[in-house]
């Protein structure tokens, strides 16, 4: 009887190891890309307008002065060291503009030339991020006449440590 | 009538690319049918949607061959911002279908600022004997132009400017153009000095669709170049116009943008000097 149990206890545990990958992590937001608040992560002063409705529409959440005042005023606040020209790479950073033109929920990936994970100077990764969360002039998306929080994200490239325009 | 024909053309592609497929060519029972008809239900929810994510997980793991699935379950990863994760399951995609998927993966490198990665792709697929004329997934330039943009982004304006024409010269006639491509080749002809070839180009483009903004503004660098200052000017001013026009086309994938403030920076220098 003992080495029935057993026998069933394996045999269920092989059926349950031969799930594929994508079945075995369905553990999925309501959509991709949902971002819970993080107290370890976020600002607890942010706030979305309505947590109920957040877009996953980027293209409707805008910059004043486009892309190239975006690209201005992060260059602007960027400051080199020594230190980063050893990194190539990209900086993927996500994150909301709620419907008051605030961001929060910022969400960072680091990736090299080959676009695989890779890591940074810590002190590089840190300012990035901190230069990415001062930029001030976003306009929230508006969308059927409301104006809406929207998740939104950004894309810096770095060649020898330096931030590299679009 | 040719941008109609042509906007008719790209609503065309636009749809064969996301539009759905057809179940019944895979056998009834086959792992692809079963796979093939949970798809047309996952994309009746929200794109992005758990939903739908679990739908396409249904179906691939009941047919892992049918490599569509894979490919609709990482768009919405490329949209908002996880490359990553959509490599990892569009890279199943290609694996079973590189003819079909190649492109695709290429357009997000280019979108995500890869260029090198996005040529690698695009030069594989052009080397396969059945590949065949594909679209950004909007339908307006053909993946040849990105690649033709794409060595420019790299500094190789030489190989860029033979890419485009070798594109040009597969079409049969002006209709088969994109809305944009003659501009695209303009701005390239500007980036490696070659204004003559530029202003011929450009001046081109006008004939096609004479409402892109930065077509103006590289006319009228051509020109500044060429020392023709009234038609530079004349230029300039046209694209400070045209940027006023609310029916102005926006040249989405141009690779290279032009903003109010360059405009007139042009316009402030031909006024000093």
């Amino acid at each position: 009887m003992k080495k029935f149990i057993g026998f069933v206890v394996i045999f269920c545990f092989l059926l349950c190891c031969d799930k594929p990958k994508s079945l075995k992590a369905n553990t999925y937001e309501n959509q991709i890309g949902d971002t819970s608040f993080n107290p370890n992560l976020d600002n607890r002063n942010f706030k979305l307008c309505d947590s109920t409705q957040v877009l996953h529409k980027r293209a409707l959440v805008k910059y004043k002065g486009g892309t190239k005042a975006l690209e201005n005023d992060l260059i602007s606040q960027f400051n080199y060291k020594s230190k980063y020209q050893s990194f190539n790479g990209y900086f993927f950073i996500r994150f909301v503009v709620n419907c008051n033109d605030e961001t929060g929920r910022f969400r960072m990936q680091i990736l090299d030339q080959n676009f695989k994970s890779t890591n940074c100077p810590k002190e590089l990764e840190i300012h990035i991020l901190k230069i990415t969360k001062a930029l001030k002039n976003w306009n929230h998306a508006f969308y059927k006449g409301k104006a809406m929080d929207c998740y939104r994200f950004l894309i810096i490239k770095m060649e020898k440590g330096k931030i590299i325009k679009a | 009538m040719k941008i109609v024909l042509l906007l008719i053309s790209f609503t065309f592609c636009f749809q064969t690319v996301y539009g759905q497929v057809n179940c019944y060519i895979y056998p009834e029972n086959s792992g692809e049918r079963k796979a093939c008809e949970l798809c047309d239900e996952a994309i009746k929810h929200p794109q992005g949607s758990k939903e739908s994510q679990l739908l396409f997980d249904k179906a691939i793991a009941i047919g892992p061959k049918f490599d569509w699935a894979y490919y609709q379950k990482s768009v919405p990863y490329f949209k908002r911002g996880f490359l990553i994760e959509g490599l990892q399951i569009l890279n199943e995609a290609i694996k079973l279908n590189p003819l079909e998927y190649l492109c695709y993966r290429a357009y997000w490198y280019w979108q995500y600022r890869n260029y090198k990665l996005c040529i690698k792709d695009l030069e594989t697929y052009y080397s396969m004997p059945k590949a065949y004329i594909q679209f950004t997934p909007g339908g307006e330039k053909d993946m040849r132009i990105i690649l033709g943009l794409a060595y420019a982004k790299m500094g190789d304006y030489t190989k860029s400017i033979k890419t485009i024409k070798d594109c040009f010269a597969t079409y049969k006639d002006l209709d088969d153009f994109g809305l944009a491509d003659y501009h695209s080749l303009g701005v390239i002809y500007v980036k490696n000095k070659q204004y003559d070839e530029a202003i011929k180009v450009l001046k081109k483009q006008l004939t096609i669709n004479k409402d892109i903004v930065d077509t103006y503004y590289y006319l009228g660098l051509a020109n500044k170049e060429k020392s023709n200052k009234s038609e530079a000017k004349k230029q300039f001013n046209n694209a400070l116009i045209k940027l006023k026009d609310k029916n102005r086309y926006y040249n989405t994938n141009a690779g290279y943008n032009v903003y109010e403030s360059d405009i007139q920076v042009e316009i402030d220098n031909l006024q000093i000097h």
